[in-house]
């Protein structure tokens, strides 16, 4: 039973781990610029929880730009931080 | 008996998932997270608390889930923080702060609002039935009988 036991809880321990790093954000990291659109062009956004945060919309509030291309990266509406 | 210690080894194991998960998640995006506890409708001084109470509670709890002496005291804070997480989402949902923020990314991250009140109810559930089965596990009847009292 106690073989059985601890054996479940290896599992359990480095199951939920190992899927932590499997759904780490790729796309969130140091050095990430993120963009905001305003008035038709892309500015930087600054950084999230300190310069603005993202109240639910279905709106895109911030982008990411992979050298051709802007991607909707955060869903919700921009509003900086006072 | 065999069966009732094998279901309470599995609540416990699912509990515990649900925690390291959480947990090293925070951890590995540690900017990430602190940014998230920003964008929550709730005063930005305590960012500072949340940031570090919150991933080691859970680390704590998924300790005292892992072993037998301790399993009913994690069960216990188990119950008390999904309780917490349940009624924030409930409040959200209810329009009780000034705005709802963002789901913002990750698999969890990823769920609605609705859907996160609905896992948090079903991890609350799995903490009572955990209490119950390890209460009952060290129940020991008491049968007075009449040389009871010799």
């Amino acid at each position: 039973m106690k073989k059985i036991k601890w054996m479940i809880m290896t599992l359990a321990i480095v199951f939920s781990v190992c899927a932590a790093f499997a759904t780490r954000p790729k796309l969130a990291g140091d050095g990430q610029l993120y963009h905001m659109l305003s008035n038709g062009a892309f500015i930087a956004a600054g950084t999230f929880g300190v310069d603005y945060f993202c109240p639910d919309s279905p709106n895109t509030c911030t982008y990411t730009f992979d050298g051709a291309h802007y991607w909707p990266y955060m869903s919700g509406d921009y509003t900086p931080i006072q | 008996m065999f069966k009732k210690q094998v279901l309470i080894e599995c609540v416990s194991s699912l509990l515990i998932m649900l925690f390291m998960y959480a947990s090293v998640s925070k951890f590995l995006d540690f900017k990430m997270f602190t940014g998230e506890i920003n964008n929550q409708p709730l005063p930005n001084s305590w960012t500072p608390f949340l940031v570090w109470f919150i991933p080691c509670s859970e680390i704590a709890i998924s300790l005292l889930l892992l072993f037998e002496r301790t399993r009913l005291a994690g069960f216990y804070v188990s119950l008390v923080l999904m309780s917490v997480f349940t009624i924030y989402a409930g409040l959200i949902l209810f329009h009780v702060f000034p705005y709802i923020p963002c789901s913002c990314g990750g698999v969890i991250r990823k769920l609605t609002w609705p859907q996160h009140l609905a896992l948090n109810l079903f991890y609350v559930i799995l903490s009572i039935l955990g209490i119950i089965l390890q209460r009952r596990k060290h129940f020991k009847p008491i049968f007075i009988t009449k040389n009871s009292f010799v």
